[in-house]
């Protein structure tokens, strides 16, 4: 299964949760997944994921206790909870994908808690790294529905 | 008895833009007693924290003002900064700098008419609403915007905030294969950009014909991008040096962004006044297409702003495959020589003229610089335009409708708070 991981935010402040969790996540995947951050991809999101069967998306999570993390259903993102601060955010982006047929087989939605101030707080990597690497394997077909 | 109504529009801005805006509208019985649109422009900010910065920094802190359209902000910026320095990078750099402001045009103009404008003219409420509906037209859009982010990333090394520009040129040249790939993606490419023109040209846009001031750049025999001369619908043709002589900042006390105007009238800046301005200089079969759609250009149609995006992109991906189809590599950048002096940039970002001004110092590094972005220019006659456009609309409609036409007409100038502006609220007091 070809599977992308892929940590959205800024890469500065707090929002870059996502792109430490690539670093992180890199020496714990190599061979299973792509990994790669990308700055707010807004729509682009879909082009990002194209050709994957899976895509464990990784991105800062408002409201949540700092550094935890959370395995989030699609209808979540809906509230808004993840930094999505192009209004055009991942949860605009898969509705997109899915009114136009474009999502992979398997959307993984993953949020760590941002916090409050401009630096990331202390998350446990291994924890994160033991959750992708279980949902990658996961039999369930569309996790985000 | 008058029936008093007031209506706050709230438009949350995006954070990377670091924008705020606000539209007031305050209705008394049958007229509009006040209308203000609030804008957050963020280059003020920068323009404070490039002094005592050194050239080499430039171009990516500059590229940090707009998520958007960071390929203008470092063009505009590269330029006024060679000026400075009396520095000529040559043809190579000249012709990859439009290949790269190509790119911008596609993907910023790609992104605003498929995710935000079409929706408001077929009457969806949003872009995935929209995309059920007309799935082949929105993947087409999506396709063009990648291509724009691609020929970004061959140059800039990534689509947003790209680090590939310098004071010079380019960091590196692109490969011959990988120029060659991207030209082949182009070229399939062009049947898109033909029927998206078409297709939005078919879009049931209002006839709101208006009277306006357009100004854009214009270069003697090619469509304006990265230089030319500063013109006007009225007669202006001046250096860009000379920008100061007639367009004039000011504070309006409702507002933090500057409002700008020309020769003490508001004033349009993006695609539809550049397409009105230099219809004569698009390459024939761009300019065949259109003419072909039955649309006659010049317009004074606001909302025929969607079609001049439709154009451009078209133009900007006709110029890409011209420019790519002769591609060599070469030196991509000459060495600065730093020295004490001022220059000027004004390159055409997809909103419209972005106009810099740097003064440096003889190590390199910035004493000073004065940035106005097309968002804030446009400010005043957007102002303008919902005076106009509300009026025309009715005041008496429904408090929504009001709302979503303010939005509609907010939205068509494609603002850095466009995005923003499906999230207004509506709160109506009645007296």
């Amino acid at each position: 299964m070809k599977a992308l991981v892929l940590g959205v935010g800024s890469p500065f402040g707090a929002d870059r949760i996502g792109w430490l969790a690539v670093d992180a996540l890199t020496p714990h995947l190599h061979g299973v997944a792509d990994l790669q951050a990308s700055d707010r991809p807004g729509a682009r999101l879909l082009a990002l994921m194209r050709g994957y069967e899976c895509a464990v998306i990784i991105d800062a999570l408002q409201g949540a206790a700092p550094g935890s993390v959370h395995c989030l259903r699609r209808d979540q993102l809906a509230a808004s909870s993840l930094q999505a601060v192009h209004s055009f955010g991942v949860a605009d982006a898969l509705a997109l994908g899915e009114a136009l047929g474009e999502l992979p087989a398997r959307v993984v939605l993953i949020g760590i808690g941002a916090g409050e101030g401009d630096v990331p707080p202390p998350v446990d990597w291994d924890v994160l790294a033991h959750l992708v690497r279980s949902r990658l394997s996961a039999e369930n077909p569309r996790d985000s529905d | 008895m008058s029936e008093r109504r007031d209506i706050t529009i709230n438009v949350p801005v995006l954070a990377r833009v670091e924008g705020e805006g606000t539209l007031d509208l305050h209705i008394v019985g049958d007229r509009i007693e006040q209308l203000r649109l609030r804008i957050f422009e963020p280059p003020r900010l920068f323009e404070k924290f490039l002094e005592g910065r050194g050239y080499r920094d430039v171009p990516d802190m500059v590229a940090r003002i707009c998520g958007i359209c960071p390929v203008a902000y470092q063009m505009s910026a590269v330029h006024a900064i060679e000026q400075a320095f009396d520095m000529d990078p040559g043809p190579w750099v000249r012709d990859m700098r439009r290949l790269f402001y190509c790119g911008e045009w596609l993907q910023s103009h790609a992104l605003h008419i498929h995710l935000l404008a079409a929706p408001d003219f077929l009457g969806f409420v949003t872009a995935v609403a929209m995309a059920e509906k007309f799935p082949e037209e929105v993947r087409r859009g999506l396709h063009l915007q990648e291509l724009g982010n691609a020929i970004i990333r061959l140059l800039g090394a990534r689509s947003v905030h790209p680090v590939g520009a310098r004071v010079g040129g380019f960091f590196h040249a692109p490969r011959p294969e990988d120029a060659a790939a991207l030209l082949a993606r182009l070229r399939a490419a062009l049947p898109d950009a033909e029927a998206l023109v078409r297709w939005v040209a078919s879009l049931p846009v209002p006839d709101d014909v208006q009277d306006f001031t357009c100004v854009s750049l214009r270069q003697p025999n090619e469509y304006p991008m990265n230089e030319g001369r500063l013109v006007s619908s009225h007669g202006l043709d001046l250096a860009i040096r000379s920008y100061r002589e007639h367009f004039r900042e000011f504070h309006a006390p409702h507002s933090t962004a500057l409002h700008s105007s020309l020769d003490d009238q508001p004033y349009l800046v993006g695609p539809l006044a550049r397409l009105n301005l230099n219809l004569d200089r698009l390459p024939e079969p761009v300019l065949g297409n259109l003419q072909a759609t039955g649309v006659r250009f010049p317009s004074t149609n606001m909302f025929h702003s969607a079609l001049a995006r439709a154009v451009e992109i078209h133009c900007a991906l006709w110029e890409a495959i011209r420019l790519l189809e002769g591609y060599r590599p070469a030196e991509p950048y000459i060495e600065a020589t730093p020295r004490a002096g001022v220059g000027y940039g004004c390159t055409e970002a997809p909103r419209g003229i972005l106009w810099h001004r740097f003064e440096m110092d003889e190590q390199g590094r910035v004493v000073n610089t004065d940035i106005v972005p097309p968002t804030a220019q446009n400010q005043a006659r957007i102002e303008q335009d919902l005076h106009r456009s509300l009026s025309a609309f009715g005041l008496d409609h429904a408090p929504e409708s009001l709302r979503l036409r303010a939005e509609m007409v907010i939205r068509n100038y494609d603002p850095c708070i466009s995005c923003a502006t499906h999230f207004l609220h509506l709160n109506l007091e009645r007296q």
